[in-house]
């Protein structure tokens, strides 16, 4: 039974879990609908409380505005009452108004008579202020003129710095050429000592040669003794060898004496033989000082070449100095004229400010003239003031009647103020170009001075480009006298080489001359060793002879003929030497002569050497003048610059003279259009005057009528003052009334607050049901899922009995 | 507000001022006739509209030592006071001007004593001070009647 009532149980809890879980999701849902209703209850609470705090601020602005109205209406209320009462004294016064009108009438004619002689003098002082106006206008013309002139000068003087300027670069260039000039002098000077060493070398060379043809020529003397005496000895020989011949005949006889001859013969013949060497040594010695001689020669050529060749350099070196020293002549003189010009720009500087200082001085004359008219006006002004002084005198005098006649005369004496004022400006404007055109005449005689300063300049780089000029012409006499020189050391140098080329060729002639000699004295040499050699055959051949007579005889004729042949030699020798000893003698003379040619050679190098110094001295002299010209010029281009500057200055001053003249001009043209206005204002016053009289009834009708309609208005503003009032207090009321309605508004607005608390506690309260229900579903969602585990426990105890069915619950109780 | 007209003259440094009712003309002071015998503040007999009128120099009467005096614009105001006519010699006298008399003070008394009483009252115009002078005393005529 209980197996099968088991099941029907767990069905039953079941469909109630579910049942209960379905009503615990209904509540949830239901309360989450309350909730919802609730938070739009509160919305619409929030805007019925947003509806009534604008409500309450519009009713706090009708509140403002009832009490904006209320004080506008106390203040127009008050306003009125103000009126009423000025209302009131206008009454009053346009009563005083009509009365005083009648009086006011009849002064008026009066006042027209004093006008019209007041137009009189303002007429007057008008035609006085025109007179002063057109003297302005001409001083401001003077003036204007006088800036032109400035203007002139300043161009003027601008042409001169120019012109100046010009000169100091000429005068640069000047100097650079002088010093161009020193260096080509410079250059000269040294090619000159190059000159000078080498002629000294040559003159060294030449002496050395001198000496060397010296001690040929004594060479060749001792030579020809020698020769000489060879030659008598070869006579000698020839008589013995004659004698030997004519007494051969007598000799032969005796051998013992012809063999003794013989040896005597011999050893003549080895003397002789001796004497032929020592010839031919110093033959060959001569030969070979001849041909030193010869070189010697050579060497003079080739210095009297180079020096020709140095010589001609020097020329063209002293050529282009003369083309340079035109060059400068030509700048000095440009320079010279850029000088004049410059002094004649400075007289005509000179000259307009001259002229300037004429129309300052005019200017100054009618400065006073205009003095003497603003006094003119002054005293006019014055007048005017005293009639009108006297005019208000009268009008008080005339008591009532004569009030506008015063204010008249008021007006009268303000405009003759204003004209004294007027004229004080003008005095004091005048002394103001007065004192500006002493400044000015003192600026010009400035100008004077310097332009004076400028010329005295002016002259000064004249005299230095004279002197330049001077320096240039010393520079030009000195190249030409040097030009002179070189021209002739170039003769000279030639001739000098002529003559060392004639030396050359004559020494080489010595030098052939001395060579042949030496060949001569060698083959005499030779033919001495031959005489030898036969003189020992003779004296052999005498040993023969002592044994033969025949042979004897025979062999003293060809010691004859040897003889005789000997004698020829040595005449021969004797020729050759004299020869020797003319060409010597020669030679020494061309040494000589070469000596002497180079000694003057080298005295024409040294005044070579003095010319140049002196072109050096006129060079350094030139350069100095010219830095002297440059110099000058530089102080012109200064002084002009000043002068530039000066004038820039005076035509600034004579400018400013100029706008003051105009500002003359325009004061004065002021003051006459001021006496013009016055003119025209007492005319226009008379005819006012006139209208006025005219008006001065009507004037009278409308204060009459003005007064009655003052009364009615006054009537009126009184009605309107107490209705005023009337709104005022109604005003008052719907005051209270706005300020009690605001009071109420505020309390219903403290009610809805209230409402909108609540309402957000239930809705509170009710979130918090809707998280309980919630949880209870919870709960019974998870009893449902242990039940349907229970369920399946059941089923399986079920199926196997005997297991109580509280079994596990009951064995799972103790062990927990 | 009573505006009184007054003629407005200067003396030295100081500006006076005499009512319009007591001047009868304003004229420009060129030269006058000295008197012999007459009093050192009496600068001599002028000519206006015909009549011979004694001049008082009022620098001389007010005791003024500055030589600051102009040489031109000096005005003679014609006077009449008590029966007399005579003139009053100003420095200058450029001005005619309304002025409230009420506005008028006795001087300090200090003043007063050392101004031998010449000044009358004092007015303010804005800036300006003006002095009101004693015209009988300045005449002597206070001597004469006493």
């Amino acid at each position: 039974m209980t197996d099968i009532a088991r099941p029907g149980v767990f069905d039953q809890i079941d469909n109630a879990i579910s049942r209960l879980a379905a009503a615990a999701r209904e509540q949830g849902a239901a309360t989450e609908e309350s909730r919802a209703a609730l938070d739009s209850i509160g919305s619409s609470v929030d805007e019925t409380q947003a509806s009534l705090e604008q409500m309450a601020r519009t009713q706090a602005s009708v509140a403002s505005s009832a009490a904006e109205v209320l004080d506008g209406l106390e203040a127009s209320a008050s306003s009125i009452v103000e009126i009423s009462t000025s209302v009131g004294g206008v009454r009053k016064d346009s009563d005083t108004l009509a009365a005083s009108s009648d009086a006011t009438a009849t002064t008026i004619e009066e006042l027209a008579r004093s006008v019209k002689s007041t137009a009189g003098n303002a007429a007057e002082l008008a035609e006085t202020l025109e007179r002063l106006v057109t003297a302005g206008t001409e001083t401001a013309a003077g003036i204007a003129d006088t800036a032109a002139r400035g203007a002139e000068t300043a161009a003027t003087i601008e042409e001169v710095a120019t012109t100046s300027v010009q000169m100091a670069a000429g005068s640069v260039r000047l100097a650079a050429d002088a010093k161009q000039v020193g260096a080509r002098a410079g250059e000269v000077a040294a090619g000159l000592r190059r000159i000078n060493t080498s002629l000294e070398s040559v003159a060294s060379d030449a002496a050395e040669a001198a000496a060397a043809v010296e001690e040929t020529a004594s060479t060749a003397e001792e030579l020809a003794r020698s020769i000489r005496s060879v030659t008598e000895l070869a006579g000698a020989l020839e008589e013995s060898a004659t004698t030997s011949a004519s007494d051969l005949a007598q000799i032969a006889a005796s051998v013992e004496a012809v063999a003794a001859t013989a040896e005597k013969n011999a050893a003549a013949v080895e003397s002789n033989a001796t004497g032929i060497e020592e010839v031919a040594r110093a033959a060959a010695a001569t030969a070979i000082s001849a041909q030193e001689v010869s070189t010697g020669a050579g060497s003079t050529t080739t210095a009297a070449t180079q020096l020709d060749v140095a010589t001609r350099r020097i020329v063209a070196l002293v050529d282009s100095t003369r083309t340079t020293a035109q060059h400068v002549t030509t700048s000095a003189k440009s320079g010279g004229q850029t000088v004049t010009r410059s002094l004649a720009g400075l007289v005509k500087i000179r000259e307009a400010m001259a002229q300037g200082a004429g129309v300052m001085k005019d200017m100054g004359k009618r400065a006073e003239e205009i003095g003497d008219m603003v006094q003119a006006i002054n005293l006019i002004a014055d007048r005017t003031n005293l009639l009108s002084l006297n005019a208000s005198i009268e009008a008080a005098r005339a008591g009532e009647h004569g009030r506008g006649f015063a204010v008249i005369a008021e007006e009268i004496r303000a405009l003759a103020d204003r004209a004294a004022a007027a004229a004080t400006d003008v005095a004091k404007i005048v002394r103001g170009l007065q004192s500006t055109a002493r400044d000015a005449i003192a600026a010009n005689a400035d100008g004077l001075r310097l332009a004076d300063e400028g010329a005295e300049l002016g002259e000064v780089a004249r005299g230095g480009l004279n002197s330049i000029l001077e320096g240039v012409d010393t520079l030009g006499a000195a190249i030409a006298n040097i030009s002179t020189a070189t021209d002739e050391q170039a003769r000279v140098v030639q001739s000098v080489a002529g003559s060392a080329s004639k030396l050359e060729t004559e020494s080489r002639t010595i030098a052939r001359a001395a060579a042949e000699q030496t060949t001569a004295t060698q083959s005499l040499a030779r033919a001495g060793h031959e005489m030898r050699t036969m003189a020992k055959q003779t004296r052999d051949a005498t040993a023969e002879q002592a044994r033969a007579l025949r042979d004897l005889v025979k062999a003293n004729t060809a010691l004859t003929a040897t003889a005789t042949r000997v004698t020829g030699a040595a005449q021969e020798q004797a020729t050759a030497a004299g020869e020797l000893a003319k060409a010597t003698l020669q030679m020494r003379g061309a040494a000589q002569r070469t000596t002497a040619s180079v000694n003057e050679q080298l005295r024409g190098v040294t005044a070579m050497v003095a010319g140049l110094d002196e072109v050096a001295a006129a060079t350094q002299r030139t350069v100095v003048a010219v830095a002297e010209g440059a110099k000058g010029s530089a102080d012109i281009a200064k002084a002009m610059d000043d002068a530039r500057r000066h004038a820039a200055t005076s035509a600034r001053s004579i400018l400013e003279k100029a706008r003051t003249a105009k500002e003359i001009e325009t004061g004065l043209r002021d003051a006459a259009q001021l006496s013009a206005e016055v003119t025209r204002a007492t005319g226009e016053q008379a005819t006012a005057i006139g209208a006025l009289v005219k008006e001065t009834d009507e004037v009278r009708r409308i204060a009459r009528q003005t007064a009655r309609a003052v009364a009615e208005q006054s009537t009126a503003l009184g009605s309107l003052a107490a209705g005023a009032t009337r709104q005022t207090a109604s005003m008052q009321t719907v005051a209270r009334a706005a300020a009690t309605q605001a009071a109420a508004v505020e309390e219903s607005a403290a009610a809805i607050r209230d409402v909108r608390g609540r309402t957000r506690d239930i809705a509170i309260s009710l979130a918090d049901q809707v998280k309980q229900s919630m949880v209870a579903a919870g709960h019974v969602a998870g009893i449902g899922r242990e039940l349907a585990a229970l369920r399946i426990v059941g089923g399986v105890e079920g199926s196997d009995p005997g297991v109580p069915v509280n079994g596990p619950a009951n064995g799972a109780e103790p062990s927990s | 507000m009573t505006n009184v007209l007054h003629v407005a003259f200067r003396v030295g440094a100081a500006e006076y001022v005499v009512p319009a009712s007591l001047v009868l003309h304003l004229d420009a002071f060129v030269t006058a006739t000295p008197i012999p015998g007459s009093a050192a503040y009496v600068a001599g007999l002028v000519q206006v509209r015909g009549r011979l009128v004694p001049v008082v120099d009022l620098r001389v009467r007010f005791g003024v030592t500055s030589d600051d005096q102009p040489s031109v614009g000096r005005r003679v105001i014609v006077v009449q006071s008590g029966g007399r006519t005579a003139g009053l010699l100003a420095d200058s006298a450029r001005e005619v001007i309304g002025i409230d008399v009420t506005g008028f003070a006795p001087p300090p008394e200090l003043v007063e004593s050392q101004a031998t009483g010449f000044v009358k009252a004092v007015a303010a115009l804005g800036t300006r001070l003006v002095l009101l002078i004693d015209v009988p005393r300045i005449l002597g005529e206070e001597h004469r009647h006493d």
